[in-house]
């Protein structure tokens, strides 16, 4: 049985031939084939979509539509690229819309689901949050407030580079590649985007 | 390297997407560079409070996500290909979302109701599922956010509006496959309506469970004369992954003999994975006087 990925990278060859041997299975028209396929990449596109929208709901639709959207049309899928770089292909642009949706709608909700409970993210990490030094917990809130604000300052591209970079750990060659661009155009948009950080951030660290 | 291009790297570096030449240049000058030392300590500690700012999917999220994408697939699931020229005798009705629909919103509009009003039931004390969160405070005192379950006991004849409104919206929408079935049987108990069939037919073509479906199927036998009901027959002949509904949707169909149900079994002799139901259609087609093979 394949492993469930904890990340975009988290790939092995060996795993690839058990994979290759689900979707092949899963195009004939295999469900449980399919839902294995899910299994290993779902708690990934989640948080992606988690990072990316900030929102339960909207992270709650990328999933679906990402997955049933990979189920329609994995009778496309050619083997000319590995399974969960056509799958994050979709994930991306599923969260791409929404970004460009969410900065059309301006919103932005401060408290997020985790596994802790709702969390505010003007508050710092929870730990720290639990320790209660009033101090530290206003530094923290006004950071949080500072990379909330240069994360919504980023463009929907600069953010999704970002995102997978940092936080799903791919590299800037298969961003380019899941984009349908280079890895020099995902390299600018990573250099933007820290740029952009570094200036908002630099006097609190 | 110079200062502004070293500042340009600075990410890249900590990402790891320098070439081994790069990397050494970079270091290089970072060594006598005081200036680009500073940039690069904070840029690690921007990297550093960014990560811990990474949001982790809730555990209950994914198995929701999980679960209803389940449900969406088995929804989804298509007749096997090579089959497509059947498609004409068979309609595909869309009564499925629309119904669902219905009692998705009579279920929310009785909820309403029943916050109101009492409904002749005895309302039950709050019960405490679980601690979701805890937040001390500065003044000592401690904030604790809790799930509660509320539940409302409802007695009235399965023919009363409320209770019969509930009941078709248990059959679609409850996780429980025993709850649909036990709906199902009490309202199957009730004079024949075209809302009754729809739910059947909505439960033979899309509840997740094989017994479910089963039930459907049994409740739809005194219909199965009907083109819409057969209609469902052959889809689950096409499509459904139980061998055993495959069967009786056989038997219910061979009922009324008719020449499209020829072309459908012989096609199945061909096709279906299941030897038993290969025989079986066998059987139906010397039963009906027709050749097993198609020339």
């Amino acid at each position: 049985m394949i492993r469930e990925a904890t990340s975009a990278m988290d790939y092995t060859p060996a795993a690839g031939v058990e994979e290759a041997a689900l979707i092949r299975a899963a195009q004939k028209g295999d469900r449980d084939a399919f839902e294995r396929l899910v299994r290993a990449y779902d708690r990934s596109v989640l948080r992606l979509g988690m990072n990316l929208l900030r929102s339960v709901e909207d992270a709650y639709d990328v999933y679906q539509e990402t997955f049933l959207r990979a189920y329609k049309n994995l009778h496309q899928f050619r083997f000319d690229c590995a399974f969960h770089t056509w799958l994050y292909r979709i994930a991306t642009n599923q969260c791409l819309d929404h970004l460009r949706r969410k900065k059309v709608r301006r919103e932005e909700p401060a408290v997020v689901e985790t596994e802790e409970g709702p969390w505010n993210r003007l508050d710092g990490v929870p730990e720290e949050r639990a320790q209660g030094d009033p101090q530290r917990n206003l530094l923290n809130r006004q950071l949080g407030e500072r990379i909330r604000a240069v994360l919504e300052g980023l463009t929907a591209k600069e953010r999704l580079v970002f995102e997978l970079r940092h936080y799903q750990g791919l590299r800037l060659r298969a961003i380019g590649e899941l984009l349908g661009s280079s890895e020099e155009a995902a390299k600018t948009c990573l250099f933007r985007a820290t740029r952009k950080m570094r200036v908002a951030l630099g006097d609190f660290v | 390297m110079n200062c502004e291009s070293a500042t340009k790297v600075l990410s890249l570096f900590l990402y790891g997407e320098l070439s081994l030449e790069e990397e050494q240049s970079f270091q290089d000058h970072l060594e006598g560079c005081a200036e680009c030392r500073r940039n690069f300590e904070a840029e690690k500690a921007i990297h550093q409070a960014l990560e811990e700012r990474e949001v982790a999917p809730p555990a209950a999220l994914l198995a929701r996500c999980r679960r209803d994408l389940a449900e969406r697939l088995a929804r989804e699931a298509a007749p096997r290909a090579g089959w497509r020229g059947w498609r004409g005798w068979i309609e595909w009705p869309s009564l499925a979302r629309p119904a669902g629909a219905v009692a998705l919103a009579a279920l929310c509009f009785l909820g309403g109701r029943w916050t109101a009003a009492t409904a002749g039931g005895t309302v039950l004390d709050p019960q405490v599922a679980r601690v979701r969160y805890v937040l001390p405070e500065a003044s000592g005192k401690v904030r604790v956010v809790i799930e509660e379950t509320r539940q409302r006991l409802l007695t009235g004849d399965p023919g009363d509006e409320q209770i019969h409104r509930l009941l078709l919206a248990a059959t679609r929408e409850s996780s429980d496959a025993g709850l649909r079935a036990e709906s199902l049987d009490i309202l199957n108990r009730r004079p024949a309506s075209d809302e009754l069939r729809g739910t059947l037919l909505y439960a033979l073509e899309h509840d997740p469970n094989p017994g479910v479906r089963l039930k459907a199927m049994d409740a739809l036998k005194p219909y199965a004369g009907s083109s819409e009901v057969r209609s469902a027959l052959a889809k689950v002949l096409l499509a459904d992954d139980n061998p055993g509904l495959r069967t009786q949707a056989i038997d219910l169909l061979v009922q009324k003999k008719e020449d499209a149900l020829v072309g459908l079994l012989q096609e199945l002799v061909q096709r279906d994975s299941n030897d038993y139901v290969r025989l079986r259609c066998q059987r139906a087609l010397q039963e009906m006087d027709a050749s097993v093979g198609t020339f």
